[in-house]
């Protein structure tokens, strides 16, 4: 059993999986290269399942995956993924009478770190990476939101892992907070592969050279973030006025109209695309259909 | 001031005991071993002087790295005297660490379980004494009648803190416990005994003041041993949530049973201790030969 993370991280065949009735992926293809992807979708779309899958959590109805080179399926194999992971789950409970040192020293234990001195010397590591070096002392219960989620992501970078499963780092996290979390995931020592989910496309166009769009269960993108706000050339339009040929449309900060569509209203002026056009334009044309 | 690590130098008449500079040096660059590495920080805490003779077998950025994991040491604590008296009978420190999120290992609950274990032997006890008076013929031994509610309400006590230790629901934070490489099954054993070790001082200490037979805190044990390897077993076959409620449920049907039938105590009786013993020795079995598709959360 050896790691290959030279090729693809990820690569997913095929991969369904329902609850009840819903069909929270349906038919997934996909291959994750080294680096940042960003999973783009609205709430609902399955970022939550696949991740959970991905992080061996979670079990497929059907389908393959490969995760690090491993099958999750194999026992021995799915511990293997499991000591080069870093996971941030989207609802991270978290034992709120711990101290933050506490929790770390308990998620510590889990990665099998089992030596004392090295326990704590990865845990002071993590937490100067994540600026929480003056909260080891105090309870989770006494944090705010903001270092809830530092220690979430500090929780992840136990035991350098070499693919870190980030399901919405960004949820609750104020401007600042958000561009501390992109400085801090740009300065990740080790170079794990990094999976994480949101439906903030500036994080994606800001952070990820892969970004992938799930809508409905179904991979609807994936590319580079210019691919994505590619898709959108030509149509997309700035305008004086309200036209309701118009997929869609909203004023914008200074007054004008952004028109997303295939007609452009009269007087409009051409304007280049972002990452969030092609993905609301995406998203537009999935529940169209 | 004294000490009595390993290594310890010999002291100077009448002088404090210190660090030697062996131990210093081992422990700064890692060797010392667990023990020693707890002796020496004890030690160091609060002795200036060996701290100071510390300093000199470290190279500042060592230090200053040193010192981060030393404070994060700190920050963590040794929790308690109940925590530090199971390291010193041999339980490996990690473990102990694992034990702090168990629900059912926290004072609240112990508190609860044994509130609870003290109102019904209280009720036994105040009707079988004759306190107050007790409703409907006793046609078994004397007293027996008021154990009912006892009988009925100890072993589900001892079986909620297994569950409480291996249901999802009790545990925050249990995706990151399922997403980990630690095993799911000894994670689950080491709280689960923990769990059931905890609860059975309280309840068999209740039982001694229940009237009744001399064995009946004894004659609690095995129920509440085959109530809980039964419903871990039968965890892996409908999942963890229904087989804690089935199982309460097999233990409550025929106890009210018996209880309806004036007969309570035959629960405990030895035709039913021959039955838990043989139930506790299947699932035993059946969760060691099943152990790899333990997870904890859910199972495969």
């Amino acid at each position: 059993m050896t790691l290959n993370v030279c090729t693809a991280v990820v690569r997913i065949d095929g991969l369904s999986r329902r609850y009840g009735a819903i069909r929270a992926l349906d038919g997934v293809d996909l291959t994750l290269q080294r680096g940042i992807t960003g999973l783009l979708g609205p709430n609902g779309a399955g970022k939550t399942t696949l991740l959970s899958i991905l992080a061996t959590v979670a079990e497929p109805d059907a389908g393959r995956v490969s995760v690090l080179g491993l099958d999750p399926r194999d026992g021995a194999e799915r511990v293997e993924i499991r000591r080069h992971l870093g996971y941030l789950p989207q609802e991270l409970g978290y034992h709120r009478h711990f101290t933050v040192a506490a929790f770390l020293d308990y998620v510590a234990i889990l990665k099998e770190i089992t030596n004392r001195r090295r326990r704590a010397e990865e845990i002071a590591k993590v937490l100067a990476i994540t600026g929480l070096e003056d909260r080891a002392r105090t309870r989770i219960r006494a944090l705010s939101g903001g270092m809830r989620q530092r220690l979430g992501i500090a929780q992840a970078l136990l035991g350098n892992p070499k693919l870190l499963i980030l399901d919405e780092p960004t949820a609750g996290l104020d401007p600042e907070q958000r561009l501390r979390f992109r400085e801090l995931l740009s300065g990740l020592p080790g170079d794990p592969a990094i999976v994480l989910s949101t439906h903030q496309a500036d994080d994606i166009a800001a952070i990820c050279p892969q970004v992938v769009v799930l809508l409905q269960g179904r991979v609807h993108f994936s590319g580079t973030p210019a691919g994505l706000a590619g898709t959108a050339d030509g149509r997309v339009w700035a305008a004086g006025a309200r036209d309701d040929r118009a997929h869609l449309s909203w004023r914008g900060g200074d007054g004008r109209w952004r028109h997303i569509g295939e007609q452009p209203p009269a007087g409009a002026e051409l304007v280049t695309p972002t990452v969030e056009d092609g993905y609301l334009l995406l998203s537009h044309a999935a529940g169209a259909r | 001031m004294t000490s009595s690590f390993p290594g310890a130098a010999e002291p100077a008449a009448g002088a404090a005991w210190h660090a030697g500079e062996d131990l210093l040096a081992s422990y700064a660059a890692g060797t010392a071993g667990a023990v020693a590495d707890w002796s020496v920080e004890a030690h160091l805490t609060t002795c200036a002087s060996c701290r100071a003779a510390l300093s000199a077998h470290v190279a500042p950025e060592r230090l200053a790295h040193n010192r981060s994991a030393l404070l994060v040491r700190v920050a963590i604590g040794d929790a308690g005297p109940v925590r530090r008296l199971l390291r010193r009978c041999g339980v490996p420190d990690h473990v102990l660490s694992l034990l702090a999120a168990t629900p059912s290992l926290r004072a609240s609950w112990l508190l609860s379980v044994a509130a609870v274990a003290a109102v019904v032997a209280g009720e036994a006890a105040a009707v079988g004494y004759g306190w107050i008076p007790g409703g409907g013929p006793v046609t078994g031994p004397p007293g027996s009648a008021a154990l009912a509610p006892f009988l009925l309400v100890v072993p589900l006590l001892v079986l909620a803190g297994v569950a409480a230790a291996f249901l999802p629901v009790f545990d925050p934070a249990w995706r990151l416990a399922a997403a980990a490489p630690f095993s799911g099954f000894t994670l689950l054993l080491v709280r689960a005994v923990a769990a059931l070790a905890a609860a059975l001082v309280p309840v068999t200490g209740v039982a001694f003041v229940v009237p009744g037979p001399g064995w009946l805190p004894v004659a609690l044990l095995l129920p509440s041993l085959a109530l809980s390897a039964f419903a871990l077993a039968l965890a892996l076959v409908i999942g963890p949530r229904a087989a804690a409620v089935a199982t309460a449920a097999s233990w409550a049907l025929p106890a009210l049973w018996l209880a309806a039938a004036d007969v309570p105590l035959l629960i405990v009786a030895p035709a039913a201790q021959v039955a838990c013993a043989a139930v506790l020795c299947a699932c035993a079995v059946l969760l060691y030969l099943r152990r790899d598709r333990f997870e904890l959360g859910w199972v495969r």
